[in-house]
């Protein structure tokens, strides 16, 4: 890669860093006493810089087919270490980042656009709009700094980073005492996934000297520690699991997953954004970049794949009985989530990457769709209360219908096409994992049609004293957009089209996923069943499963209250999470709480009672002689005499 | 200049102490921005001071033991045989000069943020808070140990008064128990000082107390094991009140609920860093081989301290108390850091004052601007305040975030590197020796790290937001006040915040300037640990000093022959010195 390349990948990662910034900064400062009403364009601008920067950048990395395709730059030193050496505030810049790059501003920029409409209320911005806007052009530049950043430390600032985002963001509408609870909660729960990762980040500086990528993972290929001894393999599980644990808390894996249900008490456009298409892929985007690590540690891998593919399943059931249409989205996305590590656990990094991207526009354009219908409704989002919208809101009707098409898998949109890939992939690996993703399939589809059924089917019905109306053009053309992507987005990756999305992201894999796969490639040059029959079987699954949705609440609509009454034990645990609140705040918090208060108890009578009698030594004896200096001139007096006698006598008896 | 330079910074607080007896009765406003004149030109004394320093560390000017702008009065000498060397010294290092700096910084902000909180006997409030100041200031430019003693015993006196007349319902308490745990621990400190004095008297023929002879006798080795041994208890045992550590830290959560604001800033900002400064300075270079032996103790305690306090601070109803809980708790990693024994580590430690300083320090400012409103600060009475006081919101958010350390902000910085240095302790991947630490103690430290978040998001929760709820017939403008924050309380935190964030993103310009001093610190550890398979017996100084030079980075220390000479002696059995 030439230097005149290298100038301008490093002038792209400032622009996409400081543009989102600098709209974030001027928002949060001129915001409330100068912009007021037309604050989104100042972030709007800014998203846009970010976008342009990120297209470039893709762009330059396709053009350069020879040579390297990665590119580290170093912008300032940040922490020293005490070595003589520091950390530098540095990126790095190799085909995955421009794809995370594209998928990250791109879904940006048509939410902010989204936002102007939907934070206002009769053509009034809401309490807060500057606010609104200064945050999620925070959100950009933090996302894009944990994408761009070229060591762990930085990934690091950028992973608290959006978490914080997240937090203000979840907290938005604060005098709701569920939405402050839920961002503290978000943020708490993703401090433990923290504590595993930055104890990683410590390991892995333990045991290698550095913290930059392309140092470390040449190291772990290699087989050496950095002072050059061979690296035990238990230390390289240890490291991925370590980073593995704060993958989980972003990306609400199992048994981290509690948080991103409860984040949906954000404002619609935030879910959309952080909690379903960007923040909560970054655990996947670190699994993907950490990948020299994870492929060297076989037990990672595997606990990866299973973990994936159980938080897909175990997802998708309790998605089945929600009511809040935004709570089975956040459930369908940790199940997505959960596909998507299982596609890493099985070595297609790739596949996962590109299910990544196929997500993002479906499940974006179904949380904004399913904000439209809030904002329709003066902010009700249960099923029970409302239904047959589709006349009501057409638009907001097709776009979600696009939408949970995609989600369902139906055959030829594009989460059929990644989707099938992963579960082609699982099964390559362990037959049960293939099986696991296949259920899973089977279910997402019933749960997606069942969201459709329920909201938009059947006879209208609204809440009293609300009259639907459908969304401006301000909602209307970003969920366009996204619903363009959501049908056409996959074919970068279709075989049929020869995969320009994976041959793209070929390099960067190359080493890692791809040369612990079996087959990887194979399945272009399999036989036609090969190639073909699950890519049948996954679709006949995905229309049955909606079939299934259609006969139990549209041809049958008594059949669900039958199947709750008879299976009243399984749909009370799936109705509360498996109970897994409940069962985090009985052993951890409780307890905590009590041992917190034993702590204060201690402090207030154990070690000062402990204090008081060390003192109590002191005092006692200042006692005994107080009785001395009672003030009482006579006993001076006795005691002068007696003690002067005793001193003559002594001095003569000497 | 530059040599009284120090002196001014340290005294200049005096002059504007004694002026403030000047205006008659009735001109209280002159009184108040008098204060704040005096102590803003300390700030600038103190810039100049940073600037005089900058100069003469890239002009590469040689320093005793790392100090520069020294300044030496003898005070107490004698010649002949038995000499006395005890003198007015004067020195600063990074360690020392980052602190005195912080402190030059918060003064100003203390007291113009006392300017509507106080409202009796101003006159004696003002003055007390600048004497304070003297006593910190010398404490920290104090190279000579009995002007150190002096100076970080003097601090408790204004205090005393602070707490015991401005403090709250329960001052009096308060106040006392703040002394006497002080107190006490003193009396073991100074006669550890003594004790040091009359050993280095003994084995070199010199009386003195001059800091850098006294490093010097410790890196070589003229101290026993034993004798380091006992020393550390007794500092430990003045310096460990005053940070304080677990678990003699139950006088800390009454002293900060009862003092006042300002009180509570220097507190928390200033003086407890005088026991973490102590540790630094003396304990540390001193008694390298007790320091080593006994890191592991004072790590436990640490840690215990951590996760102990966090919990503590979690169930606390008064916001105030929280925030002196969560000291204990951030002082525990900087004492962890301290002694994990690595430049990374003690760099940590040392930013992680700073950095404590900043945001706690914040911290009470902000709850001081609440409770001047509400007059309470239960957690179970207050509620939903972001929406009435949007600024005050957003900086108990900002300082919060910086307290938790999140990443962009000046916490971070410091903890990360404690936690750098404390992994990394046991290896030598610095190109340092193994220290006393390891990974293993990083697990339970970082469950603090959680707590911490736990704890403070928890109190913001309930503070900011959710319904409004507030005490009836609040909040209470009378005394001059605006609903939210006025224009003085949004100037008197927004430096400090710009500042955690400049710390954040750009620690560069204070790790420069720190990690000479830290690596001068550790020499003797490093010194001494290299020679560690025979270190039961008392050492020859000389085979030391040649075998193993100080460690190449580390500038090497001009006196180092002169001390290897002078121990050469001691270790000959004679006491005198050509």
């Amino acid at each position: 890669m030439n230097e005149h390349t290298l100038d301008i990948l490093r002038t792209c990662s400032l622009v996409i860093l400081l543009a989102p910034l600098a709209g974030a900064v001027l928002a949060g400062a001129l915001g409330r006493p100068l912009l007021r009403g037309a604050t989104h364009w100042i972030v709007i601008l800014g998203v846009a810089g970010a976008v342009a920067g990120a297209f470039v950048v893709l762009f330059t990395l396709h053009g350069t087919e020879t040579g390297p395709t990665t590119a580290a730059l170093a912008l300032y030193q940040w922490i020293a270490t005490g070595a003589g050496t520091w950390f530098a505030v540095e990126v790095l810049i190799d085909p995955l980042t421009a794809i995370m790059l594209v998928t990250v501003t791109g879904i940006s920029l048509l939410v902010v656009i989204y936002s102007r409409d939907y934070m206002r209320e009769h053509h009034h911005p809401q309490r807060g709009y500057e606010r609104f806007f200064a945050f999620l052009g925070l959100f950009v530049f933090s996302m894009c700094a944990l994408v761009l950043s070229g060591n762990f430390l930085l990934l690091y600032l950028g992973w608290e980073a959006v978490g914080l985002c997240s937090y203000l963001l979840i907290g938005f509408y604060y005098q709701r005492p569920a939405a402050a609870a839920a961002a503290k909660k978000a943020f708490l729960v993703n401090r433990v996934g923290d504590f595993g990762f930055g104890l990683g980040v410590l390991l892995i500086y333990l045991t290698f000297g550095t913290l930059q990528y392309g140092s470390v993972f040449d190291m772990v290929a290699a087989g050496v520690t950095g002072a050059g001894d061979p690296l035990p393999t238990a230390r390289v599980t240890a490291i991925a699991l370590l980073l593995l644990c704060g993958a989980c808390g972003k990306s609400a894996q199992l048994p981290l997953h509690v948080w991103l249900p409860d984040a949906m008490e954000g404002p619609s456009p935030v879910s959309a954004l952080i909690h379903a298409a960007t923040m909560v892929t970054a655990g996947v985007y670190m699994v993907a970049r950490c990948g020299a690590i994870f492929t060297a540690s076989p037990l990672a891998m595997t606990i990866v794949a299973v973990l994936g593919a159980a938080t897909a399943l175990f997802a998708a059931t309790i998605a089945l009985t929600q009511t809040d249409l935004k709570r089975i989205l956040a459930y369908s996305t940790i199940s997505q989530l959960g596909y998507m590590f299982l596609g890493l656990g099985v070595f297609a990094a790739d596949t996962a990457i590109f299910h990544l991207y196929t997500h993002a526009f479906f499940k974006a354009l179904l949380f904004l769709a399913a904000g439209s219908v809030m904002h329709a409704l003066g902010g009700i989002i249960d099923v029970r209360q409302f239904g047959g919208l589709r006349r009501l809101l057409p638009w907001t009707f097709i776009l979600f219908v696009v939408g949970a098409a995609a989600l369902a898998g139906v055959p030829l949109l594009s989460g059929f096409f990644s989707k099938d890939e992963i579960i082609h992939h699982a099964f390559e690996q362990h037959w049960l994992l293939g099986l696991l993703g296949l259920v899973t399939a089977v279910l997402t589809a019933f749960y997606s049609g069942r969201m459709v059924f329920l909201a938009f089917f059947g006879p209208p019905r609204v809440p009293e004293g609300v009259h639907p109306h459908e969304s401006g053009h301000w909602m209307l053309l970003p969920m366009g957009v996204l619903a363009a992507g959501a049908v056409a987005a996959g074919y970068v990756g279709v075989h049929a089209f020869d995969q320009p999305f994976h041959r793209f992201l070929h390099p960067v894999f190359a080493s890692t996923f791809a040369a612990h796969a079996h087959g990887q490639f194979a399945v272009a040059h399999g036989g036609l069943w090969a190639q073909y029959g699950l890519l049948i079987v996954s679709g006949a699954l995905a229309l049955l499963g909606i079939a299934a949705a259609w006969f139990a609440y549209v041809a049958q609509p008594w059949l669900p209250a039958t199947l709750k009454a008879v299976f009243v034990g399984a749909h009370q645990t799936l109705w509360h999470k498996y109970y897994v609140d409940e069962l985090y705040g009985a052993v951890i918090v409780r307890p905590l709480r009590r041992i917190g208060r034993f702590c204060v108890d201690t402090d207030d009578s154990v070690v000062d009672g402990l204090l008081w009698l060390i003192t109590a030594v002191p005092r006692g004896l200042a006692f005994t002689f107080r009785a001395l200096h009672g003030g009482v001139l006579q006993s001076y007096a006795v005691t002068m005499v007696v003690g002067l006698t005793i001193m003559v006598l002594l001095v003569l008896a000497l | 200049m530059t040599e009284w330079i120090l002196t001014l910074v340290i005294f200049s607080p005096l002059v504007g102490a004694l002026l403030l007896w000047l205006p008659p009765r009735g001109y209280e406003h002159a009184l108040r921005r008098g204060a704040l004149l005096s102590t803003l030109a300390t700030l600038l004394l103190t810039l100049a001071a940073v600037f005089a320093f900058a100069r003469q560390q890239a002009a590469g000017v040689t320093t005793e033991n790392g100090y520069r702008l020294t300044c030496h009065v003898p005070w107490l000498t004698a010649a002949g045989p038995e000499r006395i060397d005890v003198g007015y010294r004067l020195g600063v290092d990074g360690i020392s000069l980052a602190l005195l700096t912080l402190t030059s910084f918060l003064m100003p902000l203390v007291v113009w943020g006392s300017f509507s909180g106080i409202r009796v006997r101003e006159r004696e409030y003002y003055f007390l808070l600048l004497l304070l100041q003297v006593a910190m200031a010398g404490a920290f430019c104090a190279t000579d140990l009995l002007l150190f003693y002096v100076f970080f015993e003097f601090t408790l006196v204004p205090l005393y008064f602070l707490i015991g007349i401005w403090g709250g319902p329960r001052k009096r308490a308060a106040a006392n128990k703040f002394f006497i745990f002080t107190v006490a621990g003193s009396v073991f400190l100074f006669a550890g000082v003594l004790y040091l004095a009359w050993f280095a008297w003994k084995t070199t023929g010199t009386l003195t107390l001059n800091l850098a002879a006294l490093t010097d006798l410790g890196r070589n080795g003229a101290l026993p094991l034993t004798v380091q041994r006992w020393l550390f208890l007794a500092f430990a045992a003045g310096f460990a009140i005053k940070v304080p550590l677990f678990p003699v830290h139950t006088w800390l959560p009454l002293a900060h609920t009862e003092a006042p604001t300002a009180g509570s800033v220097v507190l928390a900002g200033v003086l407890l860093k005088l026991g973490t400064y102590g540790f630094c300075r003396l304990s540390i270079p001193i008694l390298p081989d007790a320091s080593f032996e006994l890191a592991p103790v004072v790590a436990v305690l640490s840690i215990i301290g951590i996760i102990y306090a966090a919990l503590a601070a979690w169930v606390q109803d008064d916001v105030k108390k929280l925030v002196a809980y969560s000291s204990v708790s951030h002082l525990g990693f900087c004492m962890l850091g301290l002694f994990s024994l690595k430049v990374a580590g003690i760099s940590g430690a040392v930013l992680y004052m700073i950095n404590h300083g900043l945001s706690t320090g914040a911290l009470f400012l902000v709850v001081g601007c609440m409770y001047e409103r509400y007059h309470t600060r239960d957690v179970h009475r207050l509620g939903g305040l972001a929406r009435r006081m949007p600024w005050l919101a957003f900086f108990l958010v900002f300082f919060t975030l910086s307290s938790i350390g999140l990443p962009g902000l000046n916490g971070f910085v410091g903890e990360f590197l404690v936690l750098l240095g404390t992994a990394t302790s046991a290896t030598t991947i610095d190109g340092l020796p193994a220290g006393p630490l390891g990974y293993g103690w990083v697990i339970p430290a970082a469950l603090g790290i959680i707590l911490g978040a736990v704890y403070m998001l928890w109190m913001c929760q309930r503070v900011l937001f959710g319904p409004l709820r507030e005490p009836p017939d609040t909040p209470d403008t009378s005394a001059g006040l605006t609903t939210d924050l006025t224009r003085r309380e949004i100037a008197v935190l927004a430096p400090i915040a710009l500042a955690c964030l400049w710390l954040g993103v750009y620690p560069r310009p204070v790790l420069n300037a720190v990690e000479p001093a830290i690596v001068q610190n550790i020499a003797g550890i490093e010194l001494r640990q290299a020679q560690r398979p025979e270190a039961c017996h008392l050492p020859d100084a000389t085979s030391v000093a040649t075998m193993f030079p100080p460690h190449p980075r580390s500038t090497p220390p001009p006196a180092a022959g002169i001390a290897a000479g002078e121990s050469l002696v001691m270790t000959g059995g004679s006491a005198h010195v050509p």
